[in-house]
């Protein structure tokens, strides 16, 4: 079986001094990242071979952090214009996470309309939950019908952070904003609740893509935001293998700890487990070995 | 109103515990949408370093960065500030027998004003209440009902009591304890419905300014509490232990389940546990368990099963034991213990016989421990 690849795309400068995005280089970035993942010789061509122009698109973001800690609105924009190539029309993108006030919070201007690229949370009138519990395993939850209605083809476009109870949120985790009560899932370091939340049909047959925003990185004491412990990092990380992606989302976190002589997630007892749980689970591969790790620099 | 906007409303509550909302509350209360959640400060938490907190309201302890919820879902660190987010915010409000909770010794055949907000601090999979207890404040309807509003709401319905039940009191902590001072104050009383989950400290401050005190006690195996609950059987046994030695009434209820926590010999520990921790005195139900929420798979628990822990408890000497959810059985009625009459005689919620004479069996004198009047 053919190693499952990650793209890890570094991108120095894009963050500028004022904290703003340099919009050029975002491009770029996405550009070599899909470009690498997919093998295509464009942007386009790479996205069109992970979505059909009949696809209705949930980028799901992370913005529980306020302005300071969450998927940036020009990352999330970004990508949905890296469609616009692919025959996938605007109206049929939908940048979401859990409530209006997080995404304002986050410096997302709310957009609803019937053209345009769609940003909005799951309380908005007309969305909301599933009226059927997904009962299955340790999880008894309720679906966002974004996810489980609108999409049909989702992107988890992750904040890669140190999670004090999860070891590290990324990619999978981001999902928990999919359901109505992540709160309950946070006990034994959120494993196997993430594997699980993940394996959900709502998530596991529409998951195609993971980007992880680790522009900003906050490597400890996670996932409030503590300026002394966020690192510019400037890195963008694609992969269609969940497990794989945050698995090397996860590697990066102790590099970064490393490198400011904290200790490692193991030795804090709170390294990522759910990461091998979801490997059990034929959700994905994580180990080193079984994961080609491409490096770029855009 | 969206169903997939609001998982229920509190009418839906109604529906769910099996009863219907007072319907004047329907009108005097718009239960409207839950964006203005409350900002009060929790009344147990410690401040931690870079604005991290820790709750010290239940075992959890939950420790928290900025703007992360507890587990319970209705508290919230705001900028090293720990709130309540639904203080005055009812989710449910009805008029409910004081047998419905149930409290078999506490004013029988009164009604209690009852109230509950969304959240819990555990998660039962056979919860009958998941659609309030296990959501976040936002996503379900409620009412602002501040503490006065409760009490003058339960004296205009003729209520003998207030209690806090449906979801988890405890995580409504403030707005409960306050509620029950304004109630003790205008001379009603205050039952707490409680899978007894709290801490120490909170608890005998509590316990300070209510009347009746009900514990789901839900196995008397910790396996089971880890696994079914995600909780913990040690703090809940601490809880009972702190509640009979105060003045409190306190009541048991013990949801038998098939297969999972019926073993005789698991009851028959729990019963004894139970007459040398509280004493034989405390009213015990075992109730009969529906298949609900995440526990589908197994049927109702079948009434010998009932009749037999019922037996095991009797013989371990507890002198009031009840079995609930079997409407008309014989067990739903109090004996009593010096001669063997019927004094209270009950079908579901209604009282259709009340034989005390000052707390004591009319014809033996044999005193019933209970708080009647
Ligand atoms: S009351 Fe809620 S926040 Fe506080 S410790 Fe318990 S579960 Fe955690």
């Amino acid at each position: 079986m053919a190693k499952p690849k990650v793209i890890v795309v570094r991108v120095r400068g894009i963050l500028e001094r004022s904290g703003d995005i340099d919009p050029a280089r975002l491009r770029r970035a996405y550009e070599r990242g899909i470009r690498a993942l997919t093998g295509a010789a464009s942007l386009d061509e790479g996205l069109g071979r992970l979505f059909r122009p009949s696809d209705r698109v949930g980028l799901k973001i992370n913005t529980i952090g306020g302005r300071k800690i969450s998927t940036r609105p020009e990352v999330a924009l970004g990508l949905a214009a890296a469609f616009k190539g692919t025959g996938v029309p605007d109206k049929s993108i939908l940048i979401w996470d859990r409530t209006n006030r997080e995404l304002r919070d986050a410096g997302y201007a709310l957009s609803l309309g019937s053209s345009g690229v769609k940003i909005y949370g799951t309380d908005t009138d007309g969305a909301g939950y599933e009226d059927e519990l997904y009962a299955k395993g340790n999880i008894g939850s309720l679906f966002a019908s974004i996810q489980s209605r609108f999409a049909t083809a989702s992107v988890s476009l992750a904040l890669l952070k140190d999670h004090g109870l999860a070891g590290v949120t990324a990619g999978m985790k981001n999902y928990f904003g999919a359901i109505h009560n992540p709160n309950k899932y946070h006990d034994d370091h959120c494993d196997p609740f993430v594997a699980e939340v993940f394996a959900a049909p709502p998530v596991a047959t529409k998951h195609r893509l993971t980007v992880l925003d680790a522009l900003l990185v906050q490597y400890h004491r996670g996932p409030a935001y503590h300026a002394q412990w966020a690192d510019r990092a400037e890195t963008l990380v694609f992969g269609t293998d969940p497990v794989a992606t945050d698995a090397v989302g996860w590697r990066m976190i102790e590099a970064l700890r490393a490198a400011h002589g904290l200790p490692t997630l193991a030795e804090e007892g709170r390294e990522p487990r759910y990461l091998a749980t979801a490997e059990r689970m034929g959700l994905g591969r994580g180990g080193s070995d079984a994961v080609e790790v491409v490096e770029e620099e855009a | 109103m969206n169903r997939r906007r609001f998982l229920r409303t509190a009418a839906g509550a109604g529906v769910v515990l099996g009863a219907g909302p007072c319907p004047f509350l329907e009108e005097l209360y718009a239960f409207g949408p839950s964006a203005n959640l409350s900002d009060v400060e929790a009344r147990y938490y410690r401040k931690l370093p870079d604005r991290e907190v820790e709750c010290v309201l239940c075992p959890r302890n939950c420790r928290l960065g900025d703007k992360e919820r507890g587990y319970c879902g209705v508290r919230e660190n705001r900028d090293g500030r720990y709130v309540t987010l639904v203080y005055g915010k009812a989710c449910a409000a009805n008029v409910d027998p004081i047998e419905k909770k149930p409290f078999f010794h506490f004013r029988p055949g009164t009604t209690s004003f009852s109230i509950a907000s969304a959240g819990c601090n555990v998660n039962c999979r056979f919860c009958q209440n998941w659609e309030i207890s296990q959501v976040r404040p936002e996503q379900v309807r409620h009412s602002d009902l501040l503490p006065e509003a409760v009490v003058a709401a339960a004296l205009r319905t003729g209520c003998a009591s207030i209690a806090y039940t449906y979801s988890e009191p405890v995580v409504f902590y403030e707005y409960m304890y306050d509620t029950a001072v304004a109630a003790r104050r205008r001379g009603l009383k205050s039952a707490v419905v409680t899978g007894g989950h709290i801490n120490r400290e909170p608890l005998e401050a509590l316990l300070e300014v209510v009347d009746a005190v009900k514990v789901d006690l839900k196995a008397f195996r910790d396996g089971f509490y880890r696994e079914y609950v995600r909780g913990e059987l040690k703090p809940v046994l601490e809880a009972i232990r702190t509640i009979a030695a105060g003045k409190v009434w306190l009541e048991i209820v013990y949801l038998v389940i098939p297969t999972l926590n019926d073993d005789p010999a698991e009851i028959r520990d729990m019963a004894r546990w139970v007459r040398e921790a509280a004493g034989p005195d405390v009213p015990v139900h075992f109730s009969r368990f529906q298949p609900m929420y995440m526990m589908k798979n197994l049927p109702p628990t079948p009434v010998s099963t009932l009749e037999k822990a019922r037996a095991v408890a009797l013989e371990e000497g507890l002198r009031f034991v009840y079995i609930g959810n079997v409407p008309g059985h014989a067990a739903e009625n109090t004996v009593c213990p010096g001669c063997g009459r019927t004094l209270i005689e009950r079908y579901v919620f209604d009282i259709r016989r009340l034989d005390l004479k000052d707390g004591r069996c009319p014809y033996c004198r044999t005193a019933i421990p209970g708080v009647w009047t």
